[in-house]
């Protein structure tokens, strides 16, 4: 019996036509359902989850896989597995800053000499401190939940690091993009002890799933 | 009254828990003592010098850093390289805890039990130690574990062939690790020329193989091998699988994960129930040469608090 972590949300449709097509079809359908857990056949059940908690899930063994962001998966630090690279929710993880700040019109070591650290506003404090912390740039880093633009454009932040999709947000609040981060798409996770106890049952699903 | 309880990280151990933990080290000592293996007790606390980055380090009175044992491999290393220089070979046991900061997360502590074997270099050694670390897994009822076997020596072979850099061998490891064959291809296609060396890292990505297929394995990665190391470290992984029988035994070449020091054979073991490795081990053969007598060495450790959470003992 495999327990797979699905995500709510764009991710969950997508996902959810790759395991239909390697045989996996849930009994109701998650989207009108309530369940929270939802049997597919006798071999697997899917478990509904908010994409930013499947790393956890499938960390801890809760689910032995699971579909989720590749900037959940590294903002989460979980220790996991990441066989496939499904390419649907194709998005960029990127730098942004008003159009007419330094950061925008010069480089990043040259905008850091601002006589203080860099304020950076992000919902993926950890992925972007560590980028920060590769090109030795120091760093004020807070994490916001919610509309990350406005803290650039009303001058809590000098700059954001968020996702892209069409850039469109970005540029109708007057931020260009200063500089790509991560290239992020939907990426299967696998709990590293069920991918060894579970080959037998993983491994054809892995093969049809790729 | 935030010291009334443990710290995230510790734990008490009280009554029926203290005794399934004494209970199943009593069986894994029977196991280590009747293979030939003497217990030692090494110190809680050394110079901080003997062990890793992950110690939980402090100052004493006087300024010397000291440490909390992280890991008893490196103490045993130590001892073997200076009360025991000269013994060969050595077969010792331990148990005990270890205390780590890992990440941000809080400062943790583990029990551990674990053998080495010290001053044996060839593949009846590596192969005593694999067969002791499934005995280990028998004695606590964990019929359905699985040991997965690869080789850091191979890895490393293949990173020298192709050229490596440090930076970029740190990375190809990290994709190997978590068997990220798209991230990994992509890396190779940027970093790596084509040729052996390439195909022969890509391989590393591919699913673990029970014993029964892994010949086949081995046979597909020798003619792609790009070095005689390369080939030598395979060949030793055939000659290691050739005297050990258990059917928990599978081999995966991409299994890379393990601590810095191993330069050969490298295992790690899962049991049901556990969500990650209840143990690994590998073959260390350069770590007793930083103590000054530079001999082979192979062993392994068990995380008792995963595998008592598991053990039918």
């Amino acid at each position: 019996m495999l327990t797979i972590a699905l995500p709510k949300g764009r991710l969950q449709g997508p996902a959810l036509a790759r395991f239909a097509g390697a045989g996996l079809v849930p009994d109701e359908d998650p989207g009108s359902s309530r369940k929270l857990i939802v049997p597919a056949g006798s071999r697997a059940r899917f478990v509904l989850l908010k994409d930013g908690d499947v790393p956890l899930y499938v960390e801890r063994g809760a689910a032995d896989l699971g579909v989720c962001g590749l900037d959940q998966v590294l903002e989460s630090g979980a220790d996991l597995l990441t066989p496939i690279d499904f390419g649907f929710g194709k998005c960029r993880l990127c730098l942004a800053a008003p159009k007419e700040s330094k950061l925008a019109k010069s480089t990043l070591s040259e905008a850091a000499e601002l006589g203080r650290s860099l304020r950076v506003a992000s919902k993926y404090p950890k992925l972007a401190a560590r980028w920060f912390a590769r090109r030795g740039v120091p760093v004020d880093l807070f994490a916001l939940s919610g509309s990350v633009e406005l803290a650039a454009v009303a001058g809590l932040a000098d700059a954001i690091v968020d996702l892209v999709e069409s850039g469109r947000t970005l540029a109708e609040n007057g931020l260009v993009i200063v500089d790509d981060i991560l290239q992020v798409s939907a990426r299967l996770c696998v709990n590293r002890a069920s991918y060894r106890l579970k080959v037998e049952e993983l491994l054809p699903l892995l093969e049809k799933l790729g | 009254m935030d010291f009334a309880a443990p710290l995230p990280g510790t734990q008490d151990l009280l009554f029926d828990a203290a005794r399934r933990l004494r209970r199943c080290e009593a069986a894994l000592l029977g196991v280590f003592e009747r293979a030939g293996y003497a217990e030692v007790i090494p110190p809680s606390v050394e110079a901080a010098d003997v062990f890793g980055a992950e110690a939980f380090r402090a100052l004493d009175r006087s300024g010397r850093l000291l440490a909390l044992r992280s890991d008893f491999t490196a103490q045993v290393a130590r001892i073997a390289a200076t009360r025991l220089a000269g013994f060969s070979p050595l077969r010792l046991h331990y148990r005990g805890s270890v205390v780590r900061r890992l990440g941000e997360g809080p400062v943790h502590e583990n029990l551990q039990a674990g053998c080495e074997l010290v001053g044996a270099a060839g593949p009846e050694a590596d192969a005593e130690i694999v067969a002791l670390a499934a005995a280990s897994l028998q004695a606590l009822g964990l019929e359905e574990a699985r040991i997965s076997l690869g080789s850091t020596g191979y890895f490393s072979a293949l990173a020298r062939a192709a050229g490596a850099s440090e930076k970029l061998a740190a990375a190809l490891i990290d994709e190997v690790d978590r068997k990220d064959l798209p991230t990994l291809r992509s890396l190779c296609e940027r970093e790596v020329p084509a040729g052996a060396a390439r195909e022969a890292l890509l391989m590393l990505a591919q699913p673990p193989r029970p014993q029964t297929a892994a010949r086949e394995l081995l046979a597909k990665a020798s003619a792609l091998a790009p070095s005689e190391d390369a080939l030598a470290a395979l060949r030793r992984l055939g000659d290691v699988l050739e005297r050990t029988d258990d059917r928990r035994l599978e081999v995966d070449l991409g299994e890379v994960r393990g601590l810095g020091y191993y330069t050969g054979i490298v295992f790690n073991l899962y049991a049901p129930g556990a969500p990650k490795a209840v143990g690994g081990g590998g073959r260390y053969d350069s770590l007793l040469g930083r103590f000054g007598d530079p001999r082979p060495a192979v062993g392994f450790s068990l995380d008792l608090d995963g595998l008592v959470a598991v053990a039918r003992c």
